[in-house]
């Protein structure tokens, strides 16, 4: 492949960019699909709800006002879409582990396309076909919503694979931050589009991002390259530098790239030489790992359950941001929504930066924690945010940067790094399922949290629900410390030993 | 229908005839109406009905004055007389919800339900026996007045304007309209429709997907040349 050019990227040839962009803008697509789903909201609990007028006449002609009542008021029919957010985020959590495990077994195209097409069919029945045929019905509703979380859940573990089977260890902290705001710029897109056609009725909102997404899993099912290895790359070959080996440094954890990168280089051009030859007969294909054995890897454990404290965090704010924005300041709606893109803002700058810190340091758990304790600290600031929209855009950004960036890392570079550790030599195909238990075991934290905040909210307020953030923090802090201690341990003796050397 | 009365012949057909009006024909597109025209004999000539018709260049057909605006529009019934039809009861008048002046007098008529005339936003004048009052009730009316045995209703109100008793606030993007004595309506606003009259415009579907395709081919071709062309297949 004729490599595209300049310095550090020449590893890189047009298939990375390639997979690189498609394997964003599915997720873009997806998560637009989503956030379409919240922003239409207010024109679905109208179309279910019959008119209210202050003094008991009611507004007639019936046909036009009355007659639709699958709930007899808006505050029912918003309960109601609350729960369909929570039915959504437990079954995409069982969609995950599953289709994981699926993902290493089958083609990660086929799932991919099978993703994202299915659940642009699940949405368009959901928003657009029942509009249009008048059925309005809560079991039809719950069981479409059902499985559009199921058919979504197939997506993440999909694209994480594929770019863990592209991009190697080595900036992948940076690429994957960089990737990871795919879930904000789909937020963004799927605003733009929803608000853009919410005016011809909220059914060509449905019909218009499901469409789009349609197309977006065929443009996947005709160009994507699930692995370099499909186009004769192998996996090192594809990024120049593979997963650590065994051999070379066997006593080190996960991701280590300590040594003089020239050495390094060398070491893999030889061993490329040396194997080259024994690949070419047809290679073995890699065994799938099992579910219980993913769980058991090393890391996997505690990074889920981090991730579900922080996923937690990160989804409150996703969810109730422009609620606490116009409830406790008072902000119109409009502003509210506009205020709350600075936390997708800060999440895509911490991803990237910590990704990037990350790489350079070759350890990933001592910025994360570092930045969790900031985030802390930024969440008790941002409790105490002054009722002004400019300073409490900046904290808000400050707060997205230290938690949506430690969550984004999770959630990709971290998720690939154990999916494809050392520990996995024998049996390679552990991405999507190791990707699936991590982001599944976060949502169903997250599906949890909607509960408990809404609880916590109504019962204490708000300032104990920034409490219970900060605490959540803490519990992913803790979550994350056995692997801190181990992780700076190797990092101060590789830098004696280095020391020693010199 | 309240069937359990005892009809007599006349009435009975009178109440098909309004029936069947009231199912043939759509809404505000009335075509001519031989039946209700022809609901009972006699002639029109020199009744008030009569006189509002020649004064508005319309037709007498039957007991109606029919009309229409221009000569694309179907036929409108702008007055219609029943007066000495021997009616005991009105029930459904739906076909002729753009009528401009109804007689009911001289007939035994006991009561007439307000909801009979919901729709009639034109009406403007009736002549019902005295005993009837007027739909709506007076406060619907400009003026109401009893004059040689008969009750005149003149004037409908319209609801939307009223300050006080009845006042109606239209949800957003509906406009209040008068709907018939004592009633209105909330019909929407231009460009409006839908059910709340939340949809603006027709999607222009072709603008959205048309690009949309093509750039779906473009890229799908595109990728797969360059793309998975060389692909094995694992």
């Amino acid at each position: 492949m004729p490599p595209s050019c300049c310095g550090c990227l020449s590893q890189y040839t047009h298939h990375h960019l390639a997979v690189f962009l498609l394997t964003f803008f599915s997720y873009v697509l997806l998560h637009s699909s989503r956030k379409t789903f919240s922003n239409v909201k207010v024109s679905i609990s109208a179309q279910w709800t019959p008119s209210i007028s202050n003094d008991s006449a009611q507004f007639s002609p019936a046909e036009t006002w009355e007659n639709n009542r699958l709930f007899a008021d808006e505050k029912q029919a918003t309960l109601f879409l609350g729960a369909l957010d929570s039915i959504f985020l437990f079954s995409y959590a069982a969609g995950l582990y599953l289709s994981g495990v699926i993902g290493d077994r089958v083609n990660l195209r086929y799932v991919l396309c099978f993703g994202l097409c299915g659940s642009a069919v699940v949405e368009f029945v959901f928003g657009t076909l029942t509009e249009w045929l008048h059925i309005y019905n809560v079991y039809l509703y719950c069981g479409l919503w059902v499985l559009n979380g199921l058919l979504q859940s197939a997506v993440w573990p999909c694209v994480v694979a594929v770019m863990g089977h592209w991009f190697g260890k080595t900036g992948r902290g940076f690429v994957f931050g960089l990737w990871s705001a795919c879930a904000s710029v789909g937020n963004i897109l799927g605003a733009f589009l929803a608000s853009s056609v919410l005016k011809y009725g909220y059914e060509y909102a449905f019909l218009v991002t499901s469409i789009v997404q349609f197309a977006g899993g065929v443009v996947v099912f005709f160009g994507l390259l699930t692995s370099p290895k499909e186009v004769g790359l192998s996996l090192e070959e594809a990024t120049g530098l593979g997963p650590v080996e065994t051999e070379t440094d066997s006593h080190k954890p996960l991701m280590s790239d300590e040594e003089e990168e020239e050495e390094q280089v060398e070491a893999y051009a030889r061993r490329r030489r040396s194997a080259k030859p024994q690949e070419d007969p047809p290679p073995e294909p890699p065994q799938a790992i099992g579910f219980f054995q993913a769980f058991c890897l090393p890391g996997v454990l505690p990074y889920s359950l981090a991730y579900a404290c922080l996923k937690l965090v990160n989804y409150s704010f996703f969810f109730w941001l422009p609620f606490y924005l116009s409830n406790n300041y008072g902000w119109k709606e409009a502003e509210a929504d506009r205020l709350s893109v600075w936390y997708d803002v800060g999440g895509i700058i911490g991803g990237t930066v910590l990704g990037l810190i990350s790489d350079f340091m070759g350890k990933r758990s001592p910025v994360l924690v570092i930045s969790l304790v900031m985030a802390m600290g930024a969440l008790v600031g941002y409790s105490r945010s002054p009722n002004d929209q400019l300073i409490n855009a900046v904290i808000l950004a400050v707060t997205g940067f230290f938690i949506g960036g430690p969550s984004n890392m999770i959630s990709s570079a971290i998720s690939a790094d154990l999916g494809r550790q050392e520990a996995l030599r024998s049996s390679q195909e552990a991405l999507a399922t190791v990707t699936g238990i991590v982001d599944g075991t976060g949502s169903i934290g997250a599906a949890a949290g909607q509960y408990v905040v809404s609880l916590i909210e109504s019962k204490l307020g708000w300032m104990s629900v920034f409490y219970f953030f900060v605490v959540m923090t803490g519990g992913s802090i803790f979550f994350i410390t056995p692997l801190l201690i181990r992780e700076t341990r190797d990092l101060w003796r590789d830098r004696q030993a280095l020391r020693r050397q010199l | 229908m309240n069937m359990n009365a005892v009809y007599s012949w006349a009435e009975i057909i009178a109440i098909v005839l309004l029936f069947n009006v009231c199912f043939s024909t759509s809404y505000r597109r009335t075509e001519t109406q031989p039946q209700v025209c022809a609901l009972c004999g006699g002639s029109v000539n020199n009744t008030a009905v009569d006189l509002f018709c020649s004064s508005s260049a319309g037709r007498i057909k039957g007991r109606c004055c029919l009309k229409n605006n221009s000569i694309s529009d179907p036929e409108r019934i702008i007055g219609l007389d029943l007066s000495n039809c021997s009616l005991t009861h009105v029930d459904n008048l739906q076909g002729v919800s753009t009528v401009v002046m109804i007689d009911f007098s001289i007939n035994p008529i006991v009561n007439i339900s307000d909801t009979v005339f919901e729709g009639f936003g034109d009406l403007n004048f009736m002549i019902l026996p005295p005993h009837v009052a007027c739909p709506g009730g007076n406060t619907s009316w400009e003026k109401v007045e009893l004059k040689e045995g008969k009750r005149l209703c003149e004037g409908q109100k319209n609801m939307c304007n009223q300050t006080g008793h009845l006042s109606v606030y239209c949800p957003e993007n509906s406009l209040c309209a008068p709907y018939g004595p004592g009633f209105s309506e909330c019909s929407c606003a231009e460009n409006f429709y839908g059910y709340k009259c939340l949809r603006q415009g027709d999607f222009p579907a072709l603008v959205v997907f048309g690009p949309l395709a093509a750039s779906t081919v473009v890229m799908s071709l595109l990728l797969w040349v360059t793309q998975r062309r060389k692909a094995k297949n694992q």
